[in-house]
């Protein structure tokens, strides 16, 4: 009961903000957390609830948003039309990268996944038909609704909030779902998962796979707003480690964690950059640095875990010398 | 014939931990395996589960040959294990560990939560099924591995030292669990260091020393095998020994 309760409260919040704040820079600011939450809720799934910590999810993220600006750079339709396509190209990659990286344990799974994107990165920028270097554009002048551009924010912010809600349902469904069950039980001992008959390698690929297509998408969002895609900000390894910070601030592996971290990290680094102008760009990511130690000093579990833990029951001090 | 191993040997690098072991295990069996340390048994245990991979020699579940499947896949045939360590999975309730074994056999929600429940009712857990895992102590996570494997209705349970670690009333009230699991009609393989253990449960044991098969056959049997007694104690005591019954040295049986 209390959980719909706060659950309503949170979504009452998130319906009024830009109609409360109204400015145009609170209503940007409010769309890119809810962005950023996407993103972040779709790297939860795979790097907080199976526990395989993803450093390249930009791979995916530039699916999308090269994806979007594609199908209306190269084919002249809305940007719209590259979503499904974004999406099969993250999921088939996210396949193909997987089946041999999820192999790997612990770090070795971030630096493959590392060393995928910045590949990607790479071999995008060298490619003339992607736009090389520049980036490909979306459309200058919307020629109608479809192709999304607007100039004011306020029709992203209630798209994003749509597409996150729909991601939050899906993870929220998966992890009530033998899927869920499976893949948090990996997380603590994938030896004894297996031995109980979870496919791990499995499970951990269709997560990967799902976490793919909604990373996807938010990329493919992305390049809308912002009406382009390059290299750096399609595919660039800072994405990857702003999405992961936001997940891991919040609480990785908890439903609304991501949103958590979004909602404290997007305003602090839209507030530093126009206090500090171009000159504080550098400055953001040394935020960032202290903030992956303050997390791993303090509260590994995120900020939502000081709540979740204090609701749990926990066993009487006579269940330890239970029979 | 359930579980058959054939010729099995485990090689790290030019060591052989288990040298052309073999097995048969027939229905309501309960087979011990035992020897001194590092003799190679929880290689061998290892091997029948599909945690490790055999350097040669096949395993065979119900004829069928089993030698290159996953755990996860032998679990599904129905051989289900525990570890010597627990492996607890930490970030869940004590219900939501057993789940993850029911779900073996069904991939709806509440049915597993209703067959894990009557688990922990059985393994007499029920009062803990909603405290975290984590929680739990020794004897509560040796319990917690075997009502999770018994979730996965198993036709071959097999425990590595489910009772290390328990004292002496502990391991009576496990010894009485295991009895009342091979009732209901799943064979066990046990392998334990416990000599009491073994003497009161197994029907047959199997005795590794440096990685071969050294001795097989009832409780009593193997424990008056010399080669057994010179295994354990070394050459000069087994021949003291000799006037003494065997099973008095090595501890057993008080029960």
């Amino acid at each position: 009961m209390r959980r719909w309760i706060w659950l309503s409260v949170v979504v009452a919040i998130a319906i009024a903000y830009p109609l409360l704040l109204s400015s145009p820079f609170q209503q940007r600011l409010g769309a890119l957390v809810l962005l950023y939450a996407i993103a972040a809720s779709a790297w939860n799934i795979v790097g907080g609830y199976a526990g395989q910590v993803s450093v390249g999810h930009v791979v995916f993220f530039g699916c999308g948003a090269y994806a979007a600006m594609g199908s209306y750079a190269k084919f002249g339709l809305s940007p719209l039309f590259g979503i499904p396509g974004g999406i099969v190209i993250a999921v088939g990659l996210a396949a193909i990268i997987g089946v041999p990286t999820l192999r790997l344990s612990g770090h070795y799974f971030s630096m493959a996944t590392i060393a995928v994107a910045e590949t990607m990165r790479l071999i995008v920028t060298n490619t003339d038909w992607l736009g090389a270097a520049v980036g490909l554009s979306g459309p200058t002048v919307p020629r109608n609704i479809f192709d999304l551009s607007f100039l004011s924010s306020l029709p992203y912010y209630y798209l994003f909030l749509v597409i996150l809600a729909i991601t939050l349902f899906v993870t929220w469904w998966m992890t009530n779902s033998r899927m869920g069950f499976y893949l948090r039980a990996i997380k603590d001992s994938e030896r004894a998962a297996r031995s109980l008959g979870a496919p791990a390698s499995r499970t951990k690929l269709y997560a990967y796979m799902l976490s793919a297509a909604f990373t996807s998408v938010a990329g493919a969002l992305y390049a809308m707003m912002f009406g382009f895609v390059d290299p750096e900000s399609g595919l660039g390894i800072l994405i990857s480690v702003k999405i992961l910070i936001m997940a891991a601030l919040g609480g990785a592996g908890l439903l609304f964690g991501p949103l958590v971290g979004a909602a404290i990290l997007v305003p602090l680094e839209e507030i530093s950059n126009s206090w500090l102008g171009g000159k504080g760009a550098g400055l953001t990511f040394v935020l960032y640095g202290a903030i992956i130690v303050l997390i791993a000093r303090f509260q590994p579990g995120g900020l939502l875990s000081l709540f979740t833990r204090r609701r749990k029951p926990s066993a009487d001090p006579g269940a330890s010398h239970a029979p | 014939m359930l579980l058959e191993a054939r010729g099995i040997t485990k090689a790290f690098g030019s060591f052989k931990a288990v040298d052309d072991a073999s097995v048969t295990l027939e229905h309501s069996d309960i087979l011990g395996l035992i020897g001194p340390n590092g003799a190679g048994k929880s290689t061998f245990f290892n091997c029948l589960t599909g945690d490790l991979k055999t350097t040669s020699g096949r395993v065979l579940f119900e004829g069928r040959d089993i030698t290159d499947f996953a755990p996860e896949l032998r679990a599904g045939l129905g051989l289900a294990r525990t570890f010597q360590v627990p492996q607890t999975f930490e970030g869940m309730t004590v219900l939501e560990n057993v789940m993850i074994g029911a779900f073996l056999r069904t991939a709806h929600r509440k049915e597993a939560e209703t067959k894990a429940r009557a688990v922990l009712e059985r393994v007499g857990m029920s009062r803990l099924a909603d405290a975290p895992a984590r929680s739990l102590g020794t004897p509560g996570r040796k319990r917690l591995e075997i009502a999770r494997a018994l979730a996965t209705e198993p036709k071959v349970l097999l425990l590595d030292e489910a009772m290390a670690g328990l004292n002496a009333h502990e391991v009576k009230l496990a010894i009485d669990l295991v009895r009342d699991i091979h009732r209901s009609g799943i064979t066990l393989v046990i392998v334990e260091h416990i000599m009491e253990v073994i003497m009161s449960l197994a029907s047959r044991v199997m005795v590794f020393h440096q990685g071969k098969e050294i001795a097989r056959g009832s409780p009593r049997e193997v424990t008056s095998n010399p080669a057994v007694i010179e295994a354990y104690l070394g050459k000069r005591a087994a021949k003291a020994a000799a006037g003494h019954t065997p099973v008095e040295l090595m501890g057993g049986p008080d029960l």
